[in-house]
C-alpha cells in the first residue's frame, strides 16, 4: 500500500489486521516480515489518528422558522457552541 | 314580570291573550323535563379538568374540548367503582345523564361510567400503527444498520433545553472521547413536535459528514411520548442514511421510534454510553494489534536466531561463517529499523497522553470544589495510568526484542568465544586456511578487542 493513498478507517484496520495474521504465522523470511511489521505500525498509526481525527466540537444548530439551517455568509450552516454540562454527580 | 306587544299564543298560562309568566322554577323545571328526557343516556368525551375530590366523596370536574365544557359530577358510589383515578388533563369517555340542578340553574352530566379514553384511544393506534409498520418490514432485523465502526461526529435530535442533552454530553465529557456533536433543537412534545423531529432528520441527514444520529427524550407519560410514535416520525427514521440510535423515555417505554431506528437505547445517557463504547473499544482492538505486531515479529526473530544459531554451532565458523556474518548485519540492521518504527509509536503514545493532560485541564469545570478536584486528579491519574501501563508494556517489549536482536548479532556471537579473522593486508575475512599464507600478518577480532598475529602453519582440511 502506498503511503499517499487515501484509506479509510476501515480499510486501514482490515489491513492491519491481515498484517497481523500474516506476520503470526512466521512463514515469511525475515526481511519481509520486518517490512510487514513496519507496515503495521505504519497502519495503526493511521488508525489511532482517525481515531482521534474529530474535535470535540459541541454545537447547536441555529434554525430559521421553517426549522432549516440557518447560514452564515458562507453559505455555512451557523451554530451555537454549546458548553459542557455542570458535573451533577452526587457525592 | 311583563312584556308588552308579545302574544304568548298557545301558552299554557290561565289567561289567553295575554303572557303569562313563567316562574324561573316552571322553566327550570320545564328545561329540565326536555334536557333529561333527550339526554337520557348519553355517551361524551373529553378531557377532564378543574377536577375535584369532596370530602363527601363526589368528585367534580368539568369536561371540555376545544371550544365548549360541560360540567359533570361522579358521585360517589359511582366514583367507588371507578377502575383508574381520573385527574386533569386526561381524556376519558363518559357514560350518563343530564342532569339539571336547579339551585343553580346549571346542568352537568351525571357520570355513571368513566374510562380513560386518552390511554386507550392512544394505545389502539400505536397498536395499529406498530402492526402496519410490521408488516411493511420498517422493523426487520435485516434493515438494521450496525452502529460505524469509527463514531467522530454525533447529531443529536431532541430539545436543546432539557435534561437529556446535558446527560448526552456529561457522558460524553466524563469519559473523554474526542467527539463532536452537532444538535438540532427541537421540541419533543406536545403540537409540532412530531413535524420537528421529522426536519431534524432530514436537515442532519442533508448537512452530512455524521456517522450516528441520536434521537433522544426524557421520561413521560403516553401523551408525552406520543411524537415518537408518529407516522411521520417514523419513516423519517427509516428514511435516515445515518444510522440511527432511538433514546426515547425511560427503560420501560417502547415508542414506534425505537421499533424503527438501527439501534435501540434504554435511555438517553445509555445512548451515548454505546457511542462512546463503540470508540473505546475500538481504541483497545487497535492497542492489541499492535501488540500482536510486536508479538509476531518477536516469534520470527526467535525462529530466525535458532536457526542461525544450530548454523553456527555445526559449521564452526567455517564455509558459513561468512554468510552467517551477513545475517547478522542485516538482522541488526532491522532491529534498527523495528527500533525506529516502534520509537515512533511510543513517541506517538506520549503525544496523545499529553492531549490527554490537557483535556482533562480543560474539563476542570469543577474548580471550586476541592472533593469534586480529588475525584478528577484520581480519574485523570487512572487514566495516565493506562495510558502509561500501555507505554511500559510496548517498552518491555522493545526491550525484550532488543535482547533477541542483540543475540543474533555478530558481536554477540563472538562473546560466546568466536573470532573473525581477516589477512591484514588485504583485508578480506578468511573463511579457509588454504585462504592464507605461512607469515602472512593476520588481524583477530575477538568479542572485545584485536589481536594481531602471523600465519605459522597451516592444516587444510
Amino acid at each position: 500500500m502506498k503511503k499517499t493513498e487515501v484509506i479509510t478507517f476501515e480499510q486501514a484496520l482490515v489491513a492491519l489486521e491481515k498484517v497481523v495474521e500474516r506476520l503470526e504465522k512466521g512463514e515469511l523470511p525475515l526481511e519481509e516480515s520486518l517490512q510487514l511489521y513496519e507496515e503495521g505500525i505504519r497502519l495503526s498509526r493511521l488508525c489511532h489518528g482517525k481515531l482521534e481525527e474529530a474535535e470535540g466540537k459541541i454545537e447547536m444548530l441555529l434554525k430559521d422558522a421553517r426549522g432549516e439551517p440557518a447560514l452564515d455568509a458562507k453559505g455555512r450552516p451557523e451554530t451555537k457552541a454549546l458548553s459542557p454540562p455542570e458535573n451533577e454527580e452526587a457525592g | 314580570m311583563q312584556q308588552k306587544g308579545l302574544d304568548f299564543e298557545g301558552s299554557a298560562g290561565p289567561r289567553p291573550g295575554r303572557r303569562r309568566a313563567l316562574t324561573v322554577s316552571e322553566l327550570t323545571d320545564r328545561i329540565r323535563g326536555v334536557l333529561e328526557t333527550e339526554f337520557f343516556d348519553v355517551w361524551v368525551e373529553g378531557e377532564i379538568s378543574n377536577l375535584k375530590r369532596a370530602a363527601s366523596g363526589h368528585v367534580y370536574f368539568s369536561l371540555k374540548d376545544a371550544d365548549a365544557q360541560i360540567a359533570a359530577t361522579v358521585w360517589k358510589s359511582d366514583a367507588r367503582r371507578l377502575r383508574f383515578r381520573p385527574e386533569d388533563g386526561m381524556h376519558v369517555l363518559a357514560r350518563g345523564s343530564i342532569r339539571v340542578y336547579p339551585p343553580r340553574g346549571s346542568y352537568q352530566v351525571s357520570v355513571q361510567l368513566l374510562e380513560p379514553l386518552g390511554k386507550g384511544s392512544l394505545a389502539q393506534a400505536f397498536e395499529e400503527l406498530k402492526k402496519k409498520l410490521e408488516e411493511e418490514g420498517l422493523f426487520a432485523a435485516e434493515r438494521k444498520r450496525p452502529l460505524p465502526v469509527l463514531p467522530r461526529r454525533i447529531g443529536v435530535v431532541t430539545s436543546p433545553t432539557g435534561a437529556v442533552i446535558r446527560d448526552i454530553l456529561r457522558v460524553l465529557s466524563r469519559r473523554y472521547v474526542n467527539l463532536d456533536v452537532l444538535l438540532y433543537p427541537a421540541r419533543v412534545q406536545g403540537e409540532g413536535a412530531a413535524v420537528e423531529i421529522v426536519k431534524g432528520l432530514e436537515v442532519l441527514n442533508r448537512l452530512g459528514g455524521l456517522d450516528v444520529v441520536i434521537l433522544a427524550r426524557g421520561g413521560g407519560s403516553l401523551e408525552d411520548l406520543w411524537p415518537f410514535n408518529e407516522e411521520r416520525v417514523a419513516r423519517a427514521i427509516a428514511a435516515s442514511r445515518i444510522p440511527t440510535i432511538s433514546a426515547v423515555g425511560h427503560e420501560t417505554d417502547f415508542t414506534i421510534a425505537d421499533f424503527v431506528a438501527d439501534v435501540r437505547a434504554p435511555t438517553p445517557s445509555a445512548a451515548a454510553e454505546r457511542v462512546v463504547q463503540a470508540k473505546e473499544e475500538l481504541a483497545a482492538r487497535i492497542g492489541a494489534l499492535q501488540d500482536r505486531l510486536g508479538a509476531g515479529l518477536r516469534l520470527k526473530l526467535t525462529r530466525t536466531r535458532a536457526r542461525v544459531e544450530a548454523a553456527a554451532a555445526h559449521r564452526v565458523f567455517a564455509a558459513e561463517r561468512g554468510r552467517l556474518h551477513v545475517k547478522a548485519q542485516r538482522v541488526d540492521e532491522m532491529m534498527r529499523r523495528a527500533e525506529r518504527a516502534l520509537l515512533g509509536l511510543l513517541n506517538r503514545g506520549r503525544e496523545g497522553q499529553r492531549r490527554l493532560r490537557e483535556r482533562a485541564e480543560a474539563f476542570r469545570w469543577d474548580r471550586q470544589i476541592a472533593a469534586r478536584r480529588e475525584r478528577l486528579a484520581y480519574r485523570s491519574g487512572r487514566l495516565q495510568d493506562l495510558v502509561q501501563g500501555g507505554m511500559d508494556r510496548r517498552r518491555a517489549g522493545l526491550a525484550r526484542l532488543a535482547s533477541q536482536m542483540e543475540a543474533l548479532s555478530p558481536l554477540a556471537v563472538l562473546g560466546r568465544g568466536y573470532a573473525l579473522v581477516w589477512d591484514e593486508a588485504e583485508g578480506a575475512l578468511l573463511r579457509n586456511a588454504t585462504d592464507t599464507e605461512e607469515g602472512r600478518p593476520l588481524r583477530i577480532q575477538l568479542h572485545r578487542g584485536v589481536i594481531r598475529a602471523t600465519v605459522e602453519s597451516r592444516e587444510p582440511e
